[in-house]
């Protein structure tokens, strides 16, 4: 017996909103090339929404590179995946693409929200979150493993830098499943050049799928003068017959 | 042909960590009467882990002998909802919680986080989340409706105003089932007592399923030194024979 899924979610239109604090031309467009905006503390904002500019690393993460440094096994298990064309992905049954692949949905924006204490990552997609605390915190002693895993951030400069553990091995890190285990640590550095645009680079620290450490670096580009819209994802049932097996 | 559903939600151990900023008594613990902390424009911050401790509210939003002005075909759905043990209810199927019954489950808390221009609640429970903006937009004039609709906020005093609209027809107001239509119009009035303990008063307007709008009271407590978990629904799809239909 098949119980396949259809995974249905609702594109709407995004709402105008004109939203202040957005530095504008003479005609009243949100003028993209302006500075980067700075949080009371002087830190870059990062907050805003903002949408991934090239959907290539959807499809794959590994595209600077050519390749991703796979372990044997790892190698197997994405031939395997791909092969199928991803049948199977997570995201298709609901549950969470993980990090990167969440902020890396062309048609999903996310909004980042920062405050002195706390990062907030609002996914439009499926009405998920994740937070990167910046209180001064450490991660747990001991962490239940999850999808989006534990982060913590900090500055280097003008770059916040979040870090993150305690992921569980069953996110792909894009489409096609290029696999991660519970060993993955992954750093991204996130960078807001200007009013419109940022830039991350995310590394993958994953001995135990990837023989050494591998790096993307992936530009955004900033929604302005609208609100995310919510997009519940929900498992439709009895439209088995719709989709193969 | 039954297609039962199990939801899997795996109730873990809520990390203990330290936070900066909360007020202690002279042996450590977090002082619960302590103030109500203020933001830096002289509001109340309404920010932390809060919870309903109490799931009889989760069961039946108007415990305590609260009149319900049903409807007619309000009082009959609910009734029915009532005779099936709430069977059909869309967290049955990881589908949301609403407004206000996302902030009633005692095993998931959620978050409140207070900036200028938006107050985030991140809710434990399936991962989601309700933005409600206080940058001065009003509602958009066409909105899609959605679980947990457009949320705008204000201040009244001390007490943090919110209207919400927009909703779809397909959350219940609670477990035990009491419905609203796509005309429900919350108003959200919060009301933080001192550190620990915080008010809601919910008006319900939606004429199409109550005769004229009413009111609960809910209380809330901090919950101190924790952070929320990560809590994925998963449609447990391949497991209809550990359930009855």
């Amino acid at each position: 017996m098949l119980y396949a899924a259809v995974a249905v979610i609702l594109l709407a239109q995004w709402v105008n909103v004109s939203l202040p604090n957005t530095p504008r031309t003479p005609d009243g467009k949100p003028n993209l090339d302006a500075p980067a905006p700075r949080s009371s503390d002087g830190k870059p904002d990062l907050s805003g929404i903002w949408r991934v500019a090239d959907g290539r690393y959807l499809q794959n993460i590994a595209v600077d590179l050519g390749e991703a440094p796979f372990q044997p096994w790892a190698a197997a298990l994405f031939k395997e995946r791909a092969d199928a064309l991803g049948k199977g992905r997570p995201s298709q049954h609901c549950i969470p693409h993980g990090i990167p692949d969440s902020m890396l949905v062309r048609n999903s924006p996310f909004k980042l929200v920062q405050t002195p204490a706390v990062v907030v990552v609002l996914y439009e997609e499926f009405n998920h979150y994740r937070q990167i605390f910046t209180d001064g915190r450490s991660f747990p002693a001991e962490m239940s493993s999850s999808w989006f895993g534990y982060s913590i951030g900090k500055w280097e400069g003008d770059v916040f830098v979040a870090e993150t553990a305690g992921f569980n091995d069953k996110s792909w890190l894009d489409d096609p499943g290029r696999p991660h285990t519970d060993a993955l640590r992954v750093t991204e550095r996130f960078r807001r050049t200007n009013f419109g645009r940022m830039e991350m680079q995310i590394t993958f620290d994953d001995p135990k799928a990837y023989t050494k450490p591998w790096s993307a670096t992936i530009p955004f580009t900033l929604l302005p003068d609208t609100e995310l819209i919510e997009s519940i994802c929900e498992n439709e049932r009895d439209h088995g017959h719709i989709v193969g097996k | 042909m039954t297609y039962s559903v199990l939801t899997l939600i795996l109730l873990l151990q809520w990390a203990n960590v330290p936070l900066p900023n909360i007020p202690r008594t002279s042996d450590g613990k977090p002082n619960l009467t302590a103030p109500v902390p203020k933001t830096t424009d002289g509001k109340p911050d309404l920010t932390g882990i809060w919870r309903n401790p109490d799931g009889g509210y989760l069961e039946n939003i108007a415990r305590g002998g609260v009149q319900v002005p049903f409807q007619p075909w309000a009082e009959t759905l609910y009734k029915q909802r009532q005779e099936t043990f709430s069977k059909d209810r869309p967290s049955g199927r990881c589908l949301p919680h609403g407004v206000p019954d996302a902030m009633l489950v005692p095993a998931t808390p959620f978050k409140f986080i207070q900036t200028p221009i938006v107050t985030l609640i991140l809710f434990e429970n399936q991962g989601r989340y309700r933005q409600v903006f206080t940058d001065g937009r009003g509602f958009p004039n066409e909105m899609q409706p959605t679980w947990l609709g457009y949320s705008i906020g204000r201040w009244d005093g001390d007490t943090f105003v919110v209207e919400t609209k927009g909703f779809n027809d397909q959350t219940w107001l609670d477990d035990g089932g009491h419905p609203h239509t796509d005309a429900y119009h919350a108003i959200e009035r919060f009301h933080r007592r001192d550190f620990g303990h915080m008010d809601l008063e919910i008006t319900i307007d939606d004429p199409k399923a109550y005769t004229r709008p009413w009111q609960v009271t809910i209380p809330f407590e901090f919950f101190p030194d924790m952070e929320l978990m990560e809590s994925v629904c998963e449609n447990e799809r391949d497991t209809p024979h550990m359930i009855g239909k």
